[in-house]
């Protein structure tokens, strides 16, 4: 049982991490369905500088390419105008494509041992300290109110005196930055990148956030759910349950507790009235 | 006389539409000035001009003498200006107290008690109470509009700017506002309100200044004007004179509602066993405090709120239990109570809009398909209904201004072949003419054969423009006695429950 707890919470550090970069994004009104893709160009980009500069360095350069990343995000949304969900999806495929080339062009293929990394236990302690802060921040910090305003109301937020837009930089760079430690957290675990290495976490992360309500504790709480159940599947894998094997439609379950939650089964609906708004 | 703000031969044009035209506006220091003018007069443009969030073309803004250029509401802030404006600037998802000091929080970390302890300096300071934890999508409309007034004392503000302030406040809320403002002016702040209520202008202000098409028409000390005078002043012309209410020839019961239960979102019941007849050719008012009920028995009657018992018929038709699109075709018509949630959508052409709700009626739509030809046309014929002011069929619903909005959701209403008219707040917006035209309208309609119920928040309307009145409280309608049926004392006291 143990063990099976802290697979857990190794399993749900990279979902909270990245949820709560899509909390910061979200949350400021910005539509961000390519979580995914920060976390995947942050894991290339770490396993590519950490065999060079070591697994600080390697953290440092993944942050900063997803951060870059998001930022684009924010360019392509606020600046050019450009929808929010066709901009995520471009994240996502210059993350897959980007990823895939640069890794093919620039890995060793001499060295075929393991990569210097961080140790997990940082990234799992970040996981958990991140949405405390994000929460005081939202009470507390003027920044927090701020990103709040704009992803309720960005007109209403713009009379008072604040300028949503630039909230928003600021939200998106934080993304970056989560979205990135989430990354490099993958990369961590098992010393290496694989191609498309992040597996649809960053949708699950997108899914916890929902099933949140947009808030930073209970998405937290959420996405250790996530993590129980997929620590649950990795145990139990190829035992047998009832004479039969653990279904594969086990995989799906975040996604259909979340289309529940979005259904309104679980409270009020909570998603930011300014989202999409420019 | 000191001015505390000049603003001297401002011109802006979007496009080639002239908002303001080499406008001039000068405010005493200490005084409450009134600025007055129709839909799109260009009174909320000059007032964004002064308060950095749109650039002038041209002009000059002054404070104290001193020119100034804001580049955004920020800096307008800064100096000393602040706006409350129409739709009020509460955003519902933060707290009371994070709505007070958003934009002016005073550092990157909220000191959440010495913050809380001026919130409340300011609030006693005004007379009012606040639970500042509390979400501010939980305040009234009158408790929304005091929170403004607190946010502009928060910011140190020496200008106010009111930009219809009382549209969604009862008489003795609007009353205890006005209070609040002189105690304001006392104190040396200055206030410039933008109102359509001429009584408001006559009671509080010092000094008015009327714009028409954008263009500044006179400005006058209000001890030298009348209702009457200001009113004609602001139309360039006489005014329509109300209509002469006569008794309705009896044609039989258009609407029958009998003992309808509804709930409301917190599934409590709010009507219960409702009943009222509607008269063929009749225009019957609901006079109410807003929210006792009137929302919930128009969604009932529009068939988006499930009727729990009780049955509605209309022309002997029972429709209890028919969708809203079977209710459309029959011939119920909508003017929806907040134009911009229910009544259009603003991303969409003029020409979309015209259609919304009487897509599938003849003839806009042609077997499977909607007619664009007909379409244009039916447009058309909505716009010019009302002359509601546009700058083409193919723009946006947002480039309207308001009032315009309004005369074109009414015209929508009103234009195809209307057999019962729901109408809340038609006049929401309307400058003098433009209420009784719509009004006139509904009237018209209404000796073609159809019939109308009319909600709206000021009684005064009802009382001119309606042949019946029923007074909503609580979820239930009363009838004034026959001898009191126009008294509005009496009608008044119906209203808040009493006997």
């Amino acid at each position: 049982m143990i063990d099976v707890l802290r697979l857990a919470l190794i399993m749900a550090t990279p979902l909270c991490l990245a949820a709560m970069g899509g909390y910061t994004s979200e949350r400021g009104g910005i539509t961000n369905i390519g979580l995914e893709g920060l976390m995947l160009m942050s894991a290339c980009v770490t396993a590519l500088c950490s065999a060079h500069f070591g697994a600080l360095g390697g953290v440092a350069c993944g942050v900063l390419s997803s951060t870059l990343l998001s930022i684009l995000h924010w360019l392509s949304t606020q600046k050019y105008r450009i929808d929010h969900v066709i901009s995520g999806m471009a994240i996502n495929a210059i993350a897959a494509g980007g990823t895939n080339f640069l890794y093919g062009k620039f890995s060793d293929p001499n060295n075929s041992g393991k990569l210097v990394v961080m140790p997990t236990n940082y990234f799992v302690v970040a996981a958990i300290i991140v949405p405390f802060l994000l929460w005081v921040n939202s009470k507390y910090g003027r920044f927090g109110i701020r990103l709040m305003a704009a992803g309720s109301d960005p007109d209403k937020a713009r009379l008072m005196g604040t300028e949503p837009i630039t909230i928003r930089f600021w939200g998106l760079t934080a993304t970056g930055i989560f979205c990135g430690l989430a990354g490099s957290m993958l990369v961590s675990e098992v010393q290496a990148f694989t191609d498309n290495m992040t597996a649809g976490r960053g949708y699950i992360a997108l899914a916890a956030l929902i099933l949140g309500g947009w808030r930073p504790i209970p998405t937290f709480v959420a996405c250790l759910g996530f993590g129980f159940l997929s620590a649950l599947r990795v145990q139990l894998d190829g035992t047998q349950i009832f004479g039969a094997n653990i279904p594969a439609v086990w995989a799906s379950l975040p996604y259909i507790v979340t289309i529940v939650a979005l259904a309104g089964f679980f409270g009020r609906n909570r998603t930011p009235a300014g989202i999409g708004k420019l | 006389m000191t001015f505390a703000v000049e603003l001297l031969g401002i011109s802006k044009h979007f496009g080639a539409v002239a908002a303001l035209d080499n406008v001039s506006l000068s405010v005493e220091k200490g005084t409450i000035h009134a600025l007055v003018g129709e839909n799109g007069a260009g009174k909320t443009t000059l007032m964004r001009v002064l308060y950095g969030a749109l650039q002038p073309d041209s002009g000059e803004v002054k404070l104290d003498d001193q020119p100034h250029t804001f580049k955004n509401s920020k800096d307008a802030i800064q100096h000393g200006i602040g706006m409350v404006s129409q739709h009020y600037g509460i955003i519902p998802a933060l707290t009371c107290l994070q709505n007070l000091i958003l934009g002016a929080e005073g550092g990157p970390i909220v000191k959440v008690s010495e913050a809380k302890k001026r919130a409340d300096e300011l609030a006693k300071r005004m007379g009012f109470e606040f639970d500042w934890d509390s979400d501010a999508e939980t305040l009234s409309p009158a408790g929304a509009q005091k929170l403004e007034i607190l946010k502009l004392l928060w910011r140190n503000a020496k200008v106010m700017i009111l930009d219809e302030p009382t549209a969604m406040l009862s008489p003795s809320d609007s009353e205890a506002l006005f209070a609040s403002l002189r105690k304001l002016v006392d104190e040396g702040a200055t206030v410039i309100l933008v109102t359509h209520r001429l009584p408001e202008v006559m009671d509080h202000c010092k000094t008015v200044t009327v714009l028409r098409g954008g263009k500044l028409i006179s400005s006058h000390p209000v001890s030298e004007v009348t209702d009457r005078s200001l009113a004609e002043l602001i139309v360039g012309g006489s005014l329509v004179e109300p209509p002469v209410i006569e008794p309705v020839r009896d044609l039989g019961i258009a609407l029958d509602i009998s003992k309808i239960v509804v709930k409301d979102d917190r599934r409590h019941d709010v009507l219960k066993g409702l009943d009222l007849q509607v008269k063929r050719g009749e225009v019957v008012g609901i006079a109410g405090v807003d929210g006792s009920g009137q929302r919930e028995l128009f969604q009932a009657l529009l068939g988006v709120r499930k009727i729990d018992s009780g049955s509605v018929s209309i022309d002997d038709q029972e429709v209890t239990n028919w969708s809203s699109a079977k209710r459309l075709q029959f011939g119920l018509r909508l003017i929806a109570e907040d134009r911009h949630e229910e009544g259009v959508i603003e991303d969409w052409s003029l020409e979309d809009n015209a259609i919304l709700g009487l897509q599938r009626l003849e003839p806009i739509q042609k077997s499977l398909f909607i007619s664009t030809p007909d379409r244009h046309k039916w447009a058309e014929v909505v716009a010019e209904k009302f002359s509601t002011k546009h700058g083409g069929l193919n723009q946006p619903m947002r480039t309207l201004s308001g009032g315009n909005q309004q005369r074109f959701v009414a015209a929508r209403a009103l234009e195809m072949s209307p057999k019962l008219i729901l109408a809340f707040q038609p006049a929401r917006g309307l400058d003098l003419n433009g209420t009784a035209d719509v009004y006139a309208a509904i009237r018209e309609k209404c000796k073609a054969g159809a019939s109308a119920l009319v909600v709206s928040f000021d009684l005064d309307e009802l009382l001119i423009h309606c042949d019946r009145i029923v007074a909503m409280n609580r979820g239930e309608l009363r009838q004034p006695k026959p001898e009191e049926a126009r008294d509005r004392q009496a009608i008044g006291r119906l209203m808040v429950g009493a006997q």
